[in-house]
């Protein structure tokens, strides 16, 4: 993993917000972090954890108060990067609603391209490209408030590939979807990172999203507190409870069982390894 | 008699044009008073439509809906009655927030019901209290408040109204789980302090299984299955085939079947998978010694 190049560097990162009347409220203190080129990493945390905060930050949309962001060597503080960066690092937001901005599914995803000036063929290509991607592109000429929340997301996800990123960062992308749109919105971010090798920076507080991620990085009150592959952080059972979140209820189930002393294998994060270990473990019996 | 039946219920959106879609067809159910009702059911499946008929927000294109044995539409002047003795939460709603404090928006139902000063005051207080927002927050504007906060106030000002039934379309989507499970005791709460019959619509079956005693599922319009949370889960198939999603632990036991192991069906909680698999697992070795 170490010589895996990193697409993002946060090298010592302080962030705080000022409230109205009140004393500035401190969000980050002293946060590192680095995202490898061509992972898939979700960033856990309950409300008010930071998480949001990092999102932004990882495009300049928030800038440190001190620390560093760089984003492919490129330091998010340098107004004059600003434009490149934010090519480079494109985010989607939780609701569908807010991000969509044209009343033709094709016109949206074209805003972008647009706005950089391109050519009329290549902004074709661009959007075709990008609207196949998400497979929404039967949709192209559809009105963006006629389709599903699923489908809105997954426009909201056209929009930015079209600017071509190496990196999209998503803020609980599915938070206010039904189950139905978050396995499209799920099956269409691991595509994306697998087939064209975009950088993946997921932020969510579903634990199932999590566990498909290369890593997972649990974040409380601005503070890194694990940080591994899945298995690794999801056998953390009782860090994960305390900072308020929950474990799969595969991964739950296993730990119940093996502190009521029954011998089972670490690490088992989905349905499947769940039932191959129990069924092993009943049949010994 | 029940508190609330639905009978023959049916919704066509624009009718007798070229967008009429059927919403709901033939709905039967009733519910009783003081029952905890989960209502699952994908998008599209009628949920929203059938909650929205309960408290007249919508009229039925035919079939009726009786409170207490009274058809709500039979004096359509009543129908705010009816809204205050049946309180609707919607989904996201601190989107609806819009007075100056958060005292202000939970006053807004009982002020409306045409209720004494003081009585107000103690319904704001008393409600506030249940849903955890502490006099500070009470005094803040709610555009103050972190996400989790507003919601709270949202629901607070319905259960102030105190409606004899409590509808909740997804009080808890988009909330971490310590958020979720926060709201979730404050709903079943306030249905031990007023014996309210509170309806809770929701996408985790997960969430469902902790909170309801009886299950509606809700496909293509119909009633689906209607029933205790044990008969209604223990067939995780049919559910599934539906487009559920299914609680992970019931699914790890239908595995666990599939792979011919004699474990019990009807499983949808970490603890009773627990306690259904250590008595098979200590069988052997372990217990006996």
């Amino acid at each position: 993993m170490n010589n895996m190049e990193n697409i993002i560097e946060l090298k010592d990162v302080c962030f705080e917000y000022y409230e109205e009347d009140q004393n500035k409220t401190a969000i980050l203190e002293h946060f590192s972090l680095n995202i490898q080129k061509g992972s898939f990493t979700a960033v856990l945390g309950h409300n008010g954890s930071g998480k949001s905060t990092l999102a932004k930050l990882l495009n300049g949309l928030n800038k440190p108060v001190s620390g560093q962001v760089l984003v492919e060597g490129m330091d998010t503080a340098d107004e004059k990067k600003e434009m490149d960066i934010r090519r480079k690092v494109g985010m989607v937001f939780q609701n569908p609603d807010n991000q969509l901005v044209a009343t033709i599914v094709e016109e949206d995803v074209a805003f972008g391209p647009e706005n950089l000036g391109l050519a009329p063929d290549e902004i074709r290509r661009r959007v075709d490209e990008a609207l196949k991607a998400v497979r929404m592109y039967d949709y192209r000429e559809h009105a963006p408030h006629k389709l599903s929340g699923g489908q809105k997301q997954r426009v909201a996800i056209a929009g930015i590939i079209a600017m071509e990123p190496d990196c999209i960062v998503l803020d609980e992308p599915t938070a206010m979807l039904d189950p139905r749109g978050r396995a499209e919105v799920m099956e269409t971010i691991h595509r994306l990172n697998r087939e064209k090798g975009i950088t993946i920076v997921l932020i969510t507080h579903y634990m199932d999203e999590a566990a498909s991620a290369d890593r997972v990085v649990v974040m409380d009150t601005g503070r890194i507190v694990l940080d591994g592959t899945p298995k690794e952080v999801f056998s953390q059972v009782e860090t994960i409870k305390a900072v308020g979140l929950d474990v799969p209820q595969p991964t739950e189930l296993v730990y119940e069982l093996k502190k009521a002393g029954i011998d089972l294998p670490d690490g088992i994060i989905s349905t499947e390894e769940c039932v191959a270990a129990l069924t092993g473990a009943l049949r010994e019996e | 008699m029940s508190l609330v039946t639905v009978k023959d219920l049916s919704y066509v959106y624009s009718p007798d044009t070229p967008f009429a879609k059927t919403a709901i067809t033939d709905v039967n159910l009733s519910f009783e008073k003081g029952e905890m009702i989960g209502i699952i059911g994908h998008t599209g499946s009628g949920k929203s439509t059938l909650i929205q008929h309960l408290n007249g927000l919508i009229k039925p294109t035919s079939g009726q809906v009786l409170l207490d044995g009274k058809d709500i539409w039979a004096e359509p002047k009543k129908i705010r009655e009816v809204r205050f003795r049946v309180g609707l939460v919607f989904q996201y709603p601190e989107y609806q927030l819009f007075a100056d404090t958060a005292y202000e928006d939970i006053a807004f139902g009982p002020k409306n019901m045409g209720l004494p000063e003081e009585e107000i005051d103690r319904r704001v207080r008393a409600t506030a209290r249940m849903v955890g927002v502490t006099d500070e927050m009470l005094e803040k504007s709610p555009f103050d408040l972190s996400g989790g906060e507003k919601r709270r106030v949202a629901i607070a000002g319905v259960m102030a109204m105190e409606p004899e039934v409590l509808v909740l379309d997804e009080p808890t989507a988009g909330l971490d789980p310590a958020g979720r499970d926060r709201i979730l005791s404050r709903i079943r709460e306030y249905r031990e302090q007023t014996g309210a019959t509170v309806l809770l619509v929701s996408h985790s079956m997960e969430d469902t299984a902790k909170i309801a005693e009886k299950v509606l599922v809700m496909n293509e319009g119909r009633v689906f299955r209607f029933g205790s949370v044990e008969e209604v889960y223990s067939q995780p198939e049919e559910l599934s085939a539906i487009g559920l999603n299914v609680p992970q632990v019931t699914r790890i036991f239908v595995g666990l079947r599939q792979n011919g192991l004699p474990v019990p069906g009807g499983v949808y909680t970490v603890e009773q998978a627990k306690d259904a698999l250590l008595p098979l697992l200590r069988k052997g070795g372990g217990a006996d010694a």
